[in-house]
């Protein structure tokens, strides 16, 4: 087996040019960064097909297995939204769609659409292939615990998935899971769905731990010399905040997940107060189905916010390269990130603002929940003032990120009509509410994660994407989702409740039918849109243009591995030394418009660049 | 350019649908106008800022798009804009929330002449309960319910004797008068909610919740259920009349009593037991 | 503790330090083993499992209508005719403390390199633990042998079963998970692969007796716990 590691005894230190000059010396050497601290890592490398693309212990696999499972379950959650806008479009149009289907459908679309799409997605998928290339390290820095991780989300999706086939079907109580009524009889899949609905967020929030560690260890303890936090792209905090963000808040899952698997199973009341159903009690008593809300949404909460901050990360370095401009207010920027994070977990109970709470809890938070606005606005204005004089190319990538300010910011501003206490309270349970995590959550980051995959593409295939379909596939989806949901904020205006198969005849709803026919066309436009996506990936793989090095003249150090794409070890034999932040870009005074973050200041003598 | 009008067209078209949508909430039928006006006042700062930020995005889009030769502006940071920005942030967000939460101190803080209503859910329907003479509603627990207690009220307790039973999901509501919503459910949660009114509250099965509000227009309105409660949810219907005092009075008198319907029960028993001994 | 020796960096003491550390580049806490780091944030992460359940039991201890049942009768043992309160629950939290001292002291000889004494002391942490989960499994048994279940609770309120259980088993997988590791790391102390620095059967890491200073901090986490379990099932 010793073959299979590359015994690398020798400390970068002593391998590298930088360390002439010396700290001490009497003309400071300008480019002087200190010796490595850590010795080199060792790594496993495989050899049969096995070891390398199926329980392969490389992130760079392990990120695009997560990414091409998340957007597995991504397509199962879009077919199911296709059979809900079927039935809320033209009802009975599904002859097999009852109410159970429906209710059914809804919560693993949630659910699916969360947790394992966007979540899997961006930690899973972004943070598995970007973290290591982007902070100059060789290897997640336990790559065999990270082989765990993604498998054991495999199972989990495996054990979610198998939910349909079982009898009584996947649970329909809403993605919420809201005790008593998702174990009681009169929820579709209150038998054997719920269980497997929990043990699968049990085995994901143990999965994810494994990764978690990963994460937030490489980011601290395996930076590159002269990588220091503050020289970190913005994609990276955004990636390593959310992550801090899910440790803290996957307990508060797991647990309730626990518990309510104990009271279906065991007869626990954890969540279960006394009960009659059909004229008779159960053998139920005593227990409080609050506690479950505070429980989900002390981790619900953050879980929002888990998708939003890589979100937030990745746009900012897509702008700042694609508008060939340093991103507005670096430090904000991560302080920003930073506070947001840090206040997602006092604002959870806005989810509660009418679930019978004490009332007095709606002014404490409504109060943090509007606070969180702030930092939120920063970020946003420092996205538009990046691109305010800024050369700003108009490629499918800009066009994304348009997209995304655009839709972030309408869902955000109706997040703040939610967050306001009394406006909640006529528009929770609404369609409002649909909107609003539909724009915010179910667009804005998609737009995000579309962007990243135009970018990032040629990095991981050596080949870019076309820029045809790729605009072809923008406007569809931009254009086609904000139809969606844009007028669907209306139906909430009128009262329309969520969760609702069929609308009957109630005058202000029935008003609202021309409407929902609409919606569910574009929604068929725009799921059937993400196949040009798909296609585009195929045909590119084999046949797009040769991307070469750094095809977008970026500077962080993903695109400056000798190999493209990267190899095991991803640097060859010499790690590389960063000098400055990934974003300087059009320094006056460079000959090109970027300085990548290896070059040594000695090389770009007569710039001015600030001090990072 | 055309990237730029097609962003511009979203936002004219947006501002557009906001004026012109045939869709908006339904006519305001209780004391609640200051919710509307909050949900207004955000339009007006939101939308405001909404349009303000896209405008300024579409801007950049026209006028700094790629130019061959062009170099853009490096300037990574400016503390005296990025102060006040959070400065007037901070006072929008401000704005905003000063009349939220006066306005909901008004929405926990019951008027003392408010009349309690005992809304009781189930999978999946709505009955309802009001005070007798004494102005006072029996307490109740969900063990005691049974088909001769179909509220579960506490024998022993005598402020229960006179309460009206409704066992019926229609509910009349004397008009300019203030009540309060009692939610409280026999098996899971759900929510009385009727758009016209504004307010809603979930009811969650082992404790009592409540709301208030005055309704302020007669008519009939529907009860939906707002908050998911199994496959039943979405039918989950019921009615409400708002009516001037005297047919308010009118209608009150038909309704049966406790007492009423302990007598008829005690009644129906003792005649059994005659038949029985027949 | 001094501070490790680094090429080029100059350490500052207190939260200047703090600082300086941070802002610094490769690593943030300087010399920190990458496992040490993990286990700490794993540890935080688990704190938080913790901490839901037991608010979860506050809060459920407080909205049940039935009356909790008096520990000290519950958990009561019957000695030589005698009702002593609390006599089990003492021995197994001495027994534990007790093996977080061990503990402590094998890892103080694992990195003088004395293989014999700290393969030992692992042993006698292990057997420790083995003995908690052994009598919290006369526990159990005691308990359900008097009627108390998960669902329901002769003594009073059946939440108290339900809590009880659920919480004392998650610690007690706890403490049998440590077990296990313990005997590994037995093992693989006396076979001396943390002298010569062999690679670990799954991971391909190198050996090294900074691995079971790294079960320490784990094992001191579960006595923590059963600390705050403790106070709160057993004196509340
Ligand atoms: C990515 C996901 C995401 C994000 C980022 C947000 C962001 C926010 N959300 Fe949202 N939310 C969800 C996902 C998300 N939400 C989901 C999934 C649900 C429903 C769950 C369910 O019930 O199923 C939900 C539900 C939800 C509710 C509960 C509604 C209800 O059920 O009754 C509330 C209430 O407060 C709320 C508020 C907010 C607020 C205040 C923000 C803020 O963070 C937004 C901040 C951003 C801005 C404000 C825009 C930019 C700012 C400016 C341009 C500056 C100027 C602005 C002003 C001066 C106002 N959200
Ligand atoms: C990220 C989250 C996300 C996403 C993307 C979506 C996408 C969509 N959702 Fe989603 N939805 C939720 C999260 C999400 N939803 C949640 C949490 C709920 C609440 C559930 C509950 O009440 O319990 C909900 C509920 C919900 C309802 C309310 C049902 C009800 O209350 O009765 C409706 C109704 O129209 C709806 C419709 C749609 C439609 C039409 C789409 C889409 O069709 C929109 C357009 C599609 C896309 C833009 C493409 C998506 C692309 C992929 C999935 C994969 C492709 C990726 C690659 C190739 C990389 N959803
Ligand atoms: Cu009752 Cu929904
Ligand atoms: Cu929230």
């Amino acid at each position: 087996m010793a073959e299979d590691f590359n015994d690398n005894k020798t400390i970068q230190a002593q391998s590298s040019e930088t360390i002439s000059g010396g700290g001490a010396g009497v003309t400071p050497d300008k480019d002087y960064v200190r010796p490595a601290e850590v010795a080199d890592q060792d790594l496993y490398h495989g050899h049969s097909f096995i070891t390398k693309w199926v329980f392969c212990q490389d992130a760079k696999v392990i990120g695009v297995q997560y990414f091409l499972l998340a957007t597995f379950t991504g397509i199962i959650g879009l077919i199911l939204s296709w059979l809900m806008r079927l039935q809320l479009g033209f009802p009975g149009a599904a002859g097999f769609m009852t109410a159970e289907h429906y209710y059914q459908f809804v919560t693993m679309h949630g659910m699916i659409m969360v947790v394992y799409f966007l979540t899997a997605l961006f930690l899973g998928g972004f943070g598995n292939y970007l973290i290591p290339l982007m902070v100059g390290a060789r290897d997640m820095v336990f790559p065999y615990v990270n082989m765990v991780s993604f498998w054991m989300f495999f199972v989990a999706v495996g054990v979610l998935l198998a939910s349909f086939f079982v009898p009584g079907g996947p649970t329909g109580s809403g993605w919420t899971l809201y005790p008593p009524q998702a174990i009681l009889e009169g929820t579709p899949g209150s038998g054997m769905g719920i269980i497997l609905m929990c043990v699968s967020l049990i085995l994901f929030v143990a999965g994810f731990t494994m990764g978690g560690l990963n994460y937030l260890i490489t980011v601290l303890q395996a930076r590159t010399r002269g990588m220091t936090l503050m020289r970190m792209p913005l994609t990276v905090w955004g990636i390593f905040t959310a992550t801090v963000l899910a440790m803290l808040a996957f307990p508060a899952l797991l647990v309730s997940a626990i518990m309510m698997s104990l009271d279906r199973i065991l007869g626990t009341s954890f969540f279960m107060p006394t009960i009659l159903k059909a004229g008779e009690m159960l053998e139920y008593g005593g227990g409080s189905p609050i506690l479950f809300q505070h429980l989900f949404w002390f981790f619900g909460h953050p879980e929002v916010y888990i998708v939003a901050l890589p979100a937030f990360g990745i746009i900012s370095d897509l702008i700042s390269v694609h508008s060939r401009k340093n991103i507005f207010g670096y430090r904000m920027m991560v302080w920003a990130i930073v506070v947001i994070g840090a206040l997602s977990f006092f604002v959870w109970a806005h989810h509660m603002y009418v679930s019978g709470m004490h009332p007095w809890f709606g002014f404490f938070f409504a109060t943090t929940t509007l606070i969180i606005a702030v930092p939120t606005a920063l970020k946003v204005y420092n996205w538009i003032l990046t691109l305010w004089r800024g050369n700003i190319r108009m490629n499918t990538v800009m066009l994304w990120c348009l997209g995304f300010i655009v839709t972030f910011v309408n869902g955000g501003i109706t997040g703040i009509f939610l967050g306001n206490v009394v406006v909640d309270v006529p528009l929770s349970d609404t369609y409002f509410v649909v909107a609003h995590f539909h724009m915010v959550m179910g667009i804005a980051p998609l737009m995000v994660i579309m962007g990243a995959v135009y970018h990032w593409f040629p990095l991981v295939a050596g080949r870019m994407l076309s820029e045809k379909l790729g605009k072809w596939h923008f406007w569809f989806t931009f254009l086609g989702a904000y139809s969606i949901y844009f007028p669907m904020h209306y139906l909430g205006f009128i009262g329309v409740p969520r969760r609702y198969f069929e609308m009957y005849d109630s005058p202000y709803i029935t008003s609202a039918v021309g409407m929902n026919e609409f919606i569910s066309t574009a929604a068929f436009i725009v799921g059937a849109a993400q196949f040009i996506l798909i296609y585009n990936i195929v045909v590119s793989l084999k046949m797009g243009k040769p991307a070469g090095k750094n095809p977008w003249q970026a500077n962080s150090l993903e695109w400056h591995t000798p190999t493209v794409p990267p190899e095991h070890g991803n640097w060859g034999d010499k790690l590389p030394v960063v000098h400055r932040w990934a974003y300087d870009y059009s320094v006056p005074g460079a000959k090109e418009d970027f300085i990548p973050q290896t070059t040594p200041p000695s090389e770009v003598a007569d710039t001015e660049v600030e001090k990072t | 350019m055309h990237v730029g009008f097609i962003f511009l067209a979203v936002i004219v078209g947006s501002i557009l649908f906001h004026i012109f949508t045939p869709w908006y909430w339904t006519d305001i039928a209780s004391n609640w106008g200051s919710m509307d006006d909050t949900i207004t006042l955000t339009f007006w700062i939101g939308g405001g800022v909404f349009v303000a930020v896209c405008l300024f995005m579409v801007y950049c889009v026209f006028k700094f798009s790629y130019k061959e030769g062009r170099k853009a502006e490096y300037k990574p940071e400016d503390k005296k804009l990025e102060k006040i920005l959070t400065i007037a942030t901070t006072l929008g967000v401000a704005a905003l929330l000063a009349p939220g939460l006066i306005v909901w101190n008004q929405f926990i803080n019951v008027p003392k002449n408010a009349i309690h209503v005992d809304v009781m859910a189930w999978q999946w329907g709505w009955q309802y309960r009001l005070p007798g003479d004494d102005g006072k509603l029996g307490s109740t627990k969900v063990a005691n319910i049974n088909d001769n207690n179909p509220f579960g009220i506490i024998l022993e307790d005598p402020n229960g004797k006179d309460d009206v039973l409704i066992q019926s999901d229609v509910l009349h509501l004397k008009n300019n008068r203030p009540v309060k919503i009692l939610l409280r459910s026999v098996d899971v949660l759900h929510n009385w909610y009727v758009p016209q009114f504004r307010a809603k509250m979930d009811a969650v099965p082992g404790v009592v919740t409540y709301y208030w509000f005055e309704p302020n227009k007669v008519g009939e309105y529907e009860v939906l259920c707002a908050e998911y409660c199994g496959v039943g949810h979405y039918g989950m219907r019921g009615r409400v009349f708002v009516k001037s005092e005297p047919d308010y009075e009118n209608w009150l008198q038909e309704q049966e009593t406790f007492s009423d319907l302990v007598a008829k029960q005690e009644e129906i028993e003792f005649s059994k037991t005659k038949l029985a001994k027949k | 503790m001094s501070d490790p020796k680094i090429e080029g960096y100059e350490f500052k003491p207190g939260y200047k330090g703090m600082a300086r550390d941070t802002a610094s580049d490769q690593t943030m806490f300087k010399g920190v083993h990458w496992g040490k780091a993990m286990m700490w944030i794993f540890l935080l992460s688990d704190t938080f499992i913790f901490s839901c359940f037991l608010i979860s039991y506050m809060k459920g201890r407080g909205s049940t209508p039935v009356e909790w049942p008096n520990a000290s009768e519950v958990f009561g043992l019957h000695v030589f005719g005698a009702d002593v309160p609390l006599l089990l629950i003492a021995i197994m939290t001495f027994v534990l403390i007790t093996s977080s001292g061990t503990m402590a002291l094998a890892v103080k000889y694992g990195y003088e390199k004395n293989r014999k004494m700290c393969g030992w002391l692992i042993l006698a942490t292990a057997l420790g633990g083995l003995t908690f989960v052994g009598m919290q499994a006369f526990e159990w048994s005691k308990l359900i042998h008097e009627g108390v279940r998960p669902w329901e609770n002769p003594f009073g309120a059946p939440q108290f079963g339900s809590f009880f259980f659920m919480i004392t088993g998650f610690h007690g997988t706890h403490v049998s998970i440590g077990v296990i590791f313990l005997c590994i790391y037995a093992y693989k102390t006396f076979a001396g692969h943390y002298d010569e620095g062999k690679r670990g059967w799954f991971t391909s890491m190198k050996g090294d007796y900074v691995e079971i200073e790294i079960l320490g901090l784990y094992w001191h986490f579960v006595d923590l716990v059963w600390v705050f379990i403790f106070a709160f099932f057993y004196l509340w």
